[in-house]
């Protein structure tokens, strides 16, 4: 593309409004523009695409004075003939640049209605005009406001084939970036597939740079998540594409390297099983690991690709570890402060991948002291960033051994936490309230810096929020921070909410609100007897609502809690088993014992919790116990766990044995 | 997507509205985190008796590993003014992720086989792990579990407090009852030093569970 800079062409940050001589010129610009000659015409538009290249002030400032319609009006009216062909090429080139990189210009094209008119460029004669309409058209696709292309149409698909087909390398090049960025469904997938697109994209494998990277692209997006469009690209020419795509890894342009990689990426979550070779996984995060130092977006994108490689594998996230990836991270983080906000992200989703499943990450990176690199991002103006930090700490903290060892639980960490449960963005609030569920389990002290920042009061009120993830979040909080809590943390909670506000908590239309609630319940009547109290407040409302849940033929994970809670509760004294019998057995229904179903259930924990139940109500040390057990027993659940001795659970087949055991202390045989 | 859990095991991203997978229940309900444990360790050398009060407590537990974690309070320690925490890490002797032979710590395997022999619960087992270290066992149904368990810091006393953390346990768990009995080992410290607990039910009349969700 033909190019002239200009010392017009600067980067400095000099606006419309800067100087007088400056507004003069532009607007001058603008007349040349409209200008009948088209001399006058194509040097204004030569001047106005040599100031804006690479200048993303200018692109700006001469937005905003409207110049993109203009040049859309100088391109719509050229002719197609040859005396027009420098205008058109020089108004195509200056709506790229708009375009480039520039959502605004993007924007601005699009709305200007030039688009139709620069998609009938690629049919001119003159291969210059075919050239520029081509690029200009793939700077638009790069967006994700380019036009929605309809690949079911037959037309459509033909003229697709006809770019990829054509010699002109821009043309083929633009058909492979509208597959790469227009190309969402499964079903479009299965189109291109079936229309011949890999073939044709593989072509563009051994061709220029250019044609190159965008088959690179669009290659990811066709075969991602889709295992028939993997195979059938994996069997072309036996293997000899895929393997030329591994090659490609050790390109030596660096984006070439990363596309490459990003597509590897895209087949090894889609079908895995075409790296058996473990030299290529260790290959591709070797060089992903070397990419993260480009400073261009590269970078960027290897950040973002290498979290989504090790993203739930841990044959990967150990191989990343061993190669370092950690401490190659970190460095990055600590010595560049001024990364932009999608290599941040992408680093710190990287990190927080590393650390998800294995101890030994999570305690190198505490002793690497990344936690201050992850307080400061928390103070990041990005939320994107902010929740990637969180992310990362919530990773970090599944360490029970780092948690014991009180690592997280400081003011240092804990107040800036605490501050972004204020945040306006929900990703924020959801990523930090699942970093303060695990940070709040601190086995090192009962000191708690959560607590003394108010963080009770603010987990009580995202409890009632109208978000139910918010919700559940904030109960699993609040169910962790009362893990083995005294009666004096206990309070500072059940002050504060009251036994109706709880109750409403237990019959929360989501069941997965329910089941934190009950978790937090079971937690809270655990300890010190006299915290069992609590489910007696009004009258017993607590516990009432708890057998009325159980009575309503709940989902497993939510009928496990409640059983605990039961279990607790009839851990106590004779009123509190008593209580307990009466959720059992109320007067009121006939129906089928819940507890018969639980023991019946597919869950091992809910017919171990159920027995577990049973065991503390018929506890031999307890007056009353005799009396209950004659109860369950009519009510045909010890005869029930007499048909489950050989439960194929060990710990059921356990409880049972105990509790048949008990029960032949009362006299029954089995 | 990672696993959702209950206990402490291997942890879950955020959703609340998809239970996903859960991990298997622990081979004893008993031997989950928050459990707590009391009795002695018998600290008798051949100048005199002596027994510490012991309490342990679980921390946590990922059985995917074999793996978990707790604290262990020795009280009237003489060398101390405090009761004397300490942090350890166990290892479940589950075939998988580790066999009967420590392989470490200075202990051979006829160390192994001395300590493990003690319990009467490893005797069936005995003859397997003497002849292929007993790959074909399934521990898994086994009413008792074998762990090492090793103090990896003091949490509330320093280094120089005159006791050592240098040995470790072997350590047998009934999945029944929930008791638990050990023998320390340290080539420098008495041998088979017994340790010997029983569940705590902390003035309850049954047993009462506690639980956490690490996301």
């Amino acid at each position: 593309m033909p190019t002239t800079t200009t010392s017009a062409a600067s980067s400095s940050s000099s606006t419309a409004s800067a100087s007088g001589n400056n507004s003069n010129r532009q607007a001058d610009v603008f007349s040349r523009l409209a200008s009948s000659d088209p001399e006058v015409k194509l040097k204004a538009l030569r001047e106005v695409k040599n100031q804006i290249i690479g200048n993303r002030t200018k692109k700006l400032s001469f937005l905003k004075l409207g110049a993109v319609p203009a040049i859309a009006s100088a391109l719509a009216d050229a002719d197609d003939s040859e005396k027009c062909n420098n205008i058109l090429v020089q108004s195509a080139a200056a709506l790229g640049s708009f375009a480039c990189g520039f959502e605004a210009g993007v924007q601005a094209v699009l709305d200007a209605g030039v688009f139709p008119r620069l998609l009938r460029l690629l049919t001119n004669p003159d291969e210059k005009v075919v050239d520029a309409g081509a690029r200009s058209l793939r700077m638009i696709f790069q967006s994700n406001q380019a036009p929605k292309y309809d690949f079911l149409q037959e037309k459509n698909m033909e003229f697709l084939f006809s770019l990829l087909n054509s010699e002109n390398e821009n043309v083929s090049g633009l058909g492979a970036s509208i597959i790469a960025h227009a190309c969402g469904t499964s079903v479009e997938q299965r189109v291109l597939c079936e229309a011949g697109v890999l073939e044709k994209l593989v072509i563009l494998l051994d061709g220029s740079l250019s044609q190159r990277e965008a088959c690179l692209e669009s290659l990811a997006t066709v075969l991602k998540n889709n295992p028939e469009a993997v195979s059938d690209f994996v069997g072309l020419e036996s293997g000899r594409y895929l393997n030329s795509v591994t090659e490609l890894t050790k390109d030596r342009y660096p984006r070439t390297r990363l596309l490459s990689c990003l597509c590897l990426v895209v087949i090894y979550n889609t079908s895995p099983s075409y790296f058996v070779n473990m030299g290529t996984k260790s290959g591709l995060i070797t060089t992903l690991l070397e990419l993260l130092n480009d400073p261009g977006q590269s970078g960027d994108d290897a950040a973002l690709g290498l979290s989504c490689l090790i993203a739930g594998k841990e044959d990967l996230q150990k191989l990343a570890y061993e190669a370092n990836a950690i401490k190659n991270i970190v460095d990055i983080l600590k010595t560049d402060s001024e990364l932009q906000t999608k290599r941040l992200q992408g680093l710190f989703l990287s990190l927080a991948e590393l650390c998800s499943k294995l101890e030994d990450c999570r305690c190198s990176f505490v002793s690497l002291q990344v936690l201050d690199l992850l307080i400061n991002a928390l103070r990041h103006k990005d939320a994107d960033v902010k929740a990637a930090a969180c992310i990362c700490l919530r990773n970090a903290s599944r360490s029970v051994k780092n948690l014991s060892a009180g690592r997280f639980n400081s003011d240092h960490v804990m107040l800036p936490l605490v501050q972004l449960l204020h945040d306006p963005s929900s990703s924020v609030q959801v990523a930090v309230l699942g970093a303060l569920s695990n940070i709040v389990l601190d086995f090192s002290s009962p000191k708690s810096s959560f607590i003394e920042f108010g963080g009770i009061k603010q987990l009580i009120e995202l409890s009632k929020s109208m978000d139910p993830n918010a919700r559940c979040s904030a109960l699993r909080a609040l169910r962790n921070l009362m893990f083995l809590a005294d009666n004096k943390r206990k309070e500072l909670y059940i002050s504060d909410v009251n036994a109706q506000g709880f109750a409403c908590l237990i019959s929360d239309p989501e069941p997965p609100v329910q089941e934190q609630a009950l978790a937090l319940l079971r937690n809270l009547v655990d300890g010190c007897i006299s915290s069992i109290e609590f489910v007696f407040d009004e009258d017993g409302l607590i516990l009432d609502t708890v057998g009325r849940q159980l009575r309503k033929g709940p989902q497993a994970h939510m009928a496990i809690q409640g059983m605990y809670v039961l279990t607790n509760v009839a851990s106590g004294t004779e009123l509190h088993k008593e209580a307990v019998m009466q959720q059992l057995f109320p007067q009121a229904t006939g129906s089928e014992n819940f507890m018969l179903k639980f023991l019946q259930s597919d869950e091992s924990q809910l017919r171990s919790a159920t027995v577990w139940t049973i065991i503390n109500l018929i506890s031999p040390s307890s007056p009353g116990a005799y009396d209950r057990h004659v109860k369950l027993r009519s009510a045909g659940i010890i005869p029930q766990l007499k048909n489950m001795v050989n439960d194929a659970c060990l710990d059921v087949k356990i409880r049972i044995k105990t509790v048949l055991g008990q029960s032949m202390s009362f006299g029954d045989n089995y | 997507m990672p696993v959702r859990v209950v206990e402490s095991s291997t942890p879950a991203q955020v959703s609340g509205t998809d239970p996903g997978n859960r991990s298997q229940l622990p081979p004893s309900s008993l031997l989950g985190a928050g459990q707590a444990f009391s009795g002695t360790q018998n600290v008798s050398n051949q100048q005199k008796e002596e027994a510490w009060r012991v309490n342990v407590q679980i921390q946590g537990i990922d059985l995917e590993h074999g793996y978990l974690c707790g604290t262990m309070e020795a009280l009237n320690v003489p060398m101390a003014d405090t009761p004397v925490i300490t942090f350890w890490e166990g290892e479940i002797v589950d075939g998988k992720n580790y066999t009967f032979y420590t392989g470490k710590w200075e202990a051979t395997r006829e160390d192994d086989m001395r300590h493990w022999s003690k319990f009467p619960s490893f005797s069936p087992l005995q003859g397997q792990v003497e002849s292929d270290g007993g790959r074909q066992l399934d521990l898994n149904n086994y009413p008792y579990i074998f762990m090492r368990w090793k103090e990896q810091y003091f949490v509330n006393v320093g280094t120089d407090c005159g006791l050592t953390i240098a040995g470790f346990y072997y350590v047998c768990f009934s999945c029944s009852d929930g008791s638990i009995s050990g023998f320390y080992y340290d080539p420098n410290s008495s041998p088979f030093q017994k340790l010997e607990l029983k569940t705590v039910n902390e003035g309850r009349s049954g047993f009462s569970f506690s639980s956490y969700e690490l996301q």
